[in-house]
């Protein structure tokens, strides 16, 4: 099970049980058992009898505007629905919220921790001070949050102090001091913004696939998004997805920040060849497997999100203690 | 809760798998497995008659003048096979109708015939509605815990028992 990426401008239709995407090089017929999600990144046009087919068969399409900016998702009915857990998950959120939200900051510095380390290990020294941070510090005043809003603290803390570090990590001279968003201001940040919302996407695909509903968070406040558990869930995955992409993009110098990044008056978006490179190696990186420690089979990244949410239910559902995606899961 | 026949199978074959149907968590089986069988019914049951019979709660593959045929795609689970059919001979029973069960396997890995006829006496009749009180028992109380058994590997719930 495939995602799909239409990048040129086109028609998506129905044919026959098929897909076609026609564009200027003609018709491109897409077998429709073999995709899960379909990302729309260009103007392409469609009709009710192509989302009902897509609907049909569980697909859900993201949709991002010309400049990679994230517009939406086309989300099929609801094909897990289990009423006990919807119960229980609004349960939790009054009693056990906050439990929930400090596994998630914890994966993210864990995460964080495990991806710096690499470079720690391989002479970049000067991170050496936010390793600590991450592994005494920051952990302790995990454990010691009372509130929500001490937890998004020391969350905001992680990532700014995270920031701070990425320029021991890069070999190549990107002005980067703060991260901005809506719209980015320069490549790191629009790589940044390009990838959180991609992973994001990522996340509300696999929460489709269980029986979570997608509006009920722990972390993210519950008005801030439609789907703001997927906010939650793909945390813990930032620094292993998003950010393992753009060093290795950076580092590797497989994306040329002269070439592949297109700057208006202000603000900096990836081009379209930029974008491209970014997602094949983003899909690479998803579609990566490992040896999990006890499932005792391969899974892939992209899977390990899924997981995640199985987690989660378990939690609410027989209260087994658990913790988020982390290395420790790997063999 | 209304019983049905898949509910009868799980309940034989593992009863935690039993309590998550129950209870509305189905998972998707990145297996193809799953495939294979809905497959198997579309190419053996598409447009034929008397085929898929919906009665109630119950889902008969087919139904002849004789018998009440379930096809299965492997003898893996015979046992749990059994007792699924024999609740849809109940229920038909119910209703006035009376047939014996016929179950055939696709593939044959534990046995070495194709076909077994199962018949609804007074005794397995008695015994289901055992069966049924304890299901509404099991599926009222907390999930069972996690047990590995053959088949475990195979199973949509694999990865959620064993995270």
């Amino acid at each position: 099970m495939k995602t799909k990426y239409l990048m040129s401008m086109g028609t998506l239709s129905r044919k026959d049980n098929s897909l076609d995407f026609k564009n200027e090089k003609g018709h491109n017929y897409i077998p429709i058992t073999e995709i899960r999600e379909i990302y729309l990144m260009n103007e392409i046009s469609l009709n009710t009898k192509l989302l009902s087919f897509l609907s049909q068969n569980n697909i859900i399409v993201h949709y991002f505007d010309y400049y990679g900016f994230y517009r939406g998702t086309f989300f099929p009915k609801e094909h897990y629905i289990s009423g006990k857990l919807l119960l229980k998950q609004i349960n939790a959120y009054e009693n056990k919220g906050i439990l929930i939200a400090k596994k998630i900051v914890l994966a993210i510095s864990i995460n964080i921790y495990n991806t710096l380390y690499h470079y720690y290990r391989h002479g970049n020294n000067e991170i050496y001070d936010y390793l600590n941070y991450l592994k005494d510090d920051c952990k302790n005043k995990i454990e010691k949050s009372k509130t929500i809003n001490n937890l998004l603290a020391v969350e905001g803390e992680i990532w700014q102090l995270f920031y701070k570090n990425i320029k021991y990590i890069i070999n190549q001279n990107i002005d980067f001091s703060r991260r901005v968003k809506r719209p980015p201001d320069n490549p790191m940040n629009a790589m940044i913004s390009f990838g959180n919302s991609l992973l994001y996407t990522k996340t509300i695909t696999q929460i489709y696939h269980t029986h979570l509903n997608q509006s009920i968070s722990y972390l993210h406040e519950l008005s801030k998004s439609r789907f703001s558990l997927s906010l939650d869930l793909s945390e813990a995955f930032k620094p292993i997805i998003v950010f393992k992409t753009i060093f290795d993009l950076i580092n590797n110098k497989k994306i040329n920040l002269k070439e592949h990044f297109n700057k208006k008056v202000n603000y900096c978006v990836l081009n379209e060849k930029g974008k491209e490179i970014f997602l094949i190696n983003f899909e690479k990186r998803l579609d990566n497997k490992f040896d999990h420690k006890s499932l005792k089979r391969k899974i892939s990244y992209n899977s390990a999100i899924k997981y995640d949410g199985y987690k989660l239910i378990k939690f609410l559902l027989e209260e087994k203690d658990f913790m988020f995606f982390n290395d420790k899961e790997k063999k | 809760m209304d019983i049905n026949g898949t509910l009868i199978n799980y309940y034989f074959h593992c009863k935690r798998q039993c309590w998550l149907h129950a209870n509305r968590i189905n998972l998707e089986n990145e297996f193809e497995l799953v495939d294979i069988g809905k497959a198997m019914h579309e190419i053996k049951f598409n447009n034929k008659k008397n085929s898929e019979i919906k009665i109630d709660n119950i889902s008969i593959d087919k139904l002849t003048n004789d018998y009440v045929i379930e096809y299965k795609k492997s003898d893996a689970d015979i046992e749990a096979a059994k007792w699924q059919l024999l609740f849809y001979l109940k229920v038909l029973k119910e209703k006035g109708i009376d047939r014996t069960g016929k179950l055939i396997f696709a593939e044959k890995n534990k046995q070495s015939k194709k076909t077994i006829v199962v018949k609804l006496d007074k005794e397995n009749e008695n015994e289901l509605l055992n069966i049924m009180k304890n299901i509404n028992e099991l599926i009222k109380g907390d999930i069972p815990e996690v047990k590995l058994i053959k088949g475990c590997k195979k199973c949509a719930f694999y990865e959620y028992c064993f995270l």
